[in-house]
């Protein structure tokens, strides 16, 4: 079965603004979200920059990670199975992510 | 520091409801205890970043076993990490950190410890609800502090501006610490003061979430529900006496309708008019327990009668088995306990045209009426109006009921009150006996 991941983007500014009652709901939905039977895992990112490698003057180099622009950053990615990109789709459509935040689709080579 | 462990747990992920709220009041009860309760906001924050850990770990990871146990470990650790940080540049530290430590070895789930943290929440409750705070201060620190609930959500609740609930937190926070107020439990003379203060704040929560506005349904009956539990916390407590178990009565059997108050399309619901299969038998049954523990001693207060008044319509399975002889009788002693409150009198004023008729009523509320503060009131208003439909003076009454709508209300009571005025232009129906 094809694999696709999902990349998961928002606003990480704006969680800390969740009353404990909006933190324990969003905790139950993406919990449940991720024991869906096509989802092979998921991941969490640091709320940190990262670094970027880079290679300059024939020499590899880590920088800080990105400053972004805007207020949407990757926060974190899942694995799930779907036989192509339309199911994949289907199957993103009701991620409680989509209620604030973007999610990017890309099929990966297996 | 105590590392974190993470076992996931077998079952669902489904939590505790209101979990977090609630864990929320009772760990930053008892780390304020430890770091003192000008530290109130380092408390605060340290629940706040184990709530954000559980929020990013728990999702992929799986809900930990003992959740509750979990935050209030994370917690601690975050508090610990700040105060090492120095934060705070005192001599205490070690002192400090060595008492969050040991606090953290303790297994939560423990009787004892159970008994500690139920302690320091009902300290906690005590301090929020200081009489040297103002009384708005006092209620949305209460609601934020041991209630577990936002900013956002007390302001929505209240129909108030989020800036507006923000200033008041500052000020409660800042008169903890210019005034001293302590987590000490009250004792002797100053006793009682203090439990009346935590009564009418925790009452007054209560009234707030049952009084009926537009929207945000569910957060104004929360606020009903964290009302109760503050007052089964206290009337759990050493320190209860029969008023408290009187207002946690009053407070059970008047949730107890809740269910039954408001119709599909969301209007409001008269409690003569609601269907009394639809009340919560649960709350009614908590609300008879804690009637039959507050009639202990000889104390009748204001929550005994209104407790009392709740409890006969309870008993009454239909609106016609209701005892209006009983209930009036309550009101006129309630009246009297209250000084001739302008607000029981009307409610007096309900059982009085049910056992003397509408013509009685309308001249008991006839001094209201006179009372030019109580002119733009609009439930004396409405009150007026539907005797004056009862006795079928019509344009008496819809003069009544329009000005009633120009008076301060919310949208559900307006559309009530516009029912009436319909009502007022239609035939009326007789009914052959």
């Amino acid at each position: 079965m094809p694999q696709f991941m999902l990349a998961l983007y928002d606003d990480p500014s704006r969680w800390p603004k969740l009353s404990p009652e909006e933190m324990q709901k969003a905790i139950e939905k993406y919990t449940a979200w991720s024991k869906k039977p096509f989802v092979v895992q998921g991941k969490r990112l640091a709320l940190d920059a990262g670094r970027v490698l880079k290679t300059s003057n024939g020499k590899p180099r880590a920088t800080d990670g990105p400053y972004s622009e805007t207020k949407e950053v990757l926060g974190g990615i899942y694995l799930i199975e779907a036989a192509n990109y339309d199911e994949a789709v289907e199957r993103t459509l009701d991620h409680p992510h989509l209620s604030h935040g973007t999610i990017e689709l890309r099929q990966l080579f297996m | 520091m105590i590392p974190v462990q993470v076992q996931p747990t077998k079952d669902t992920g489904v939590l505790l409801e209101h979990l977090f709220r609630h864990q929320s009041g009772r760990v930053v009860a008892h780390l304020a205890r430890v770091l003192g309760p000008a530290r109130l906001d380092l408390a605060e924050e340290s629940m706040q970043y184990a709530m954000l850990r559980a929020l990013q770990v728990w999702p992929n990871q799986g809900v930990p076993e003992n959740a509750a146990g979990w935050l209030f470990r994370v917690a601690h650790n975050a508090a610990i990490d700040a105060i090492r940080r120095g934060r705070f540049l005192e001599q205490n530290t070690p002192a400090l950190v060595a008492e969050l430590t040991r606090s953290n070895f303790i297994i939560s789930g423990e009787p004892d410890f159970e008994e500690q943290l139920r302690d320091d929440e009902l300290r906690m409750i005590f301090m929020c609800c200081h009489p040297q705070i103002a009384r708005d201060s006092r209620v949305a620190l209460s609601l934020k502090t041991v209630g577990g609930f936002s900013v956002r959500e007390i302001a929505s609740a209240f129909l108030a501006d989020e800036a507006a609930i923000a200033q008041r937190l500052v000020r409660a926070k800042r008169q903890i610490r210019e005034r001293h107020l302590t987590l000490d439990m009250p004792h002797g003379a100053d006793l009682e003061p203090r439990l009346d203060s935590a009564l009418e704040t925790i009452y007054f929560i209560f009234n707030e979430g049952y009084a009926t506005h537009e929207g945000e349904d569910l957060i104004r009956q929360d606020l009903c529900f964290e009302a109760l539990r503050l007052g089964r916390l206290l009337a759990a407590s050493s320190i209860a006496t029969p008023r408290v178990h009187a207002l946690v009565a009053v407070m059970a059997l008047q949730a107890a309708r809740l269910p039954a108050r408001i119709d599909q399309a969301g209007d409001l619901i008269l409690l003569e008019d609601q269907n009394r299969a639809r009340w919560d038998q649960g709350l009614i049954a908590m609300g008879f327990h804690y009637l039959d523990l507050s009639v202990s001693g000889n104390q009748v207060s204001d929550y005994h009668v209104q407790a009392a008044i709740a409890a006969v319509h309870a008993r009454a399975e239909r609106l016609a088995l209701v005892d209006w002889p009983v209930i009036l009788d309550l009101y006129d002693q309630l009246l009297a306990i209250s000084g001739d409150s302008p607000v029981v009198a009307l409610n007096r004023a309900v059982a009085v045209a049910k056992v003397h008729g509408p013509a009685e009523a309308l001249a008991a509320i006839e001094r209201l009426c006179e009372n030019p503060q109580l002119h733009e009131y609009y439930l004396l208003l409405a009150v007026r109006g539907h005797l004056l439909l009862e006795l079928d003076r019509r344009e008496e009454a819809a003069a009544c009921l329009r000005e009633a709508l120009a008076c301060r209300c919310s949208e559900p009571e307006r559309r009530f009150l516009r029912r009436k005025l319909v009502q007022c232009d239609q035939p009326k129906l007789v009914f052959d006996k």
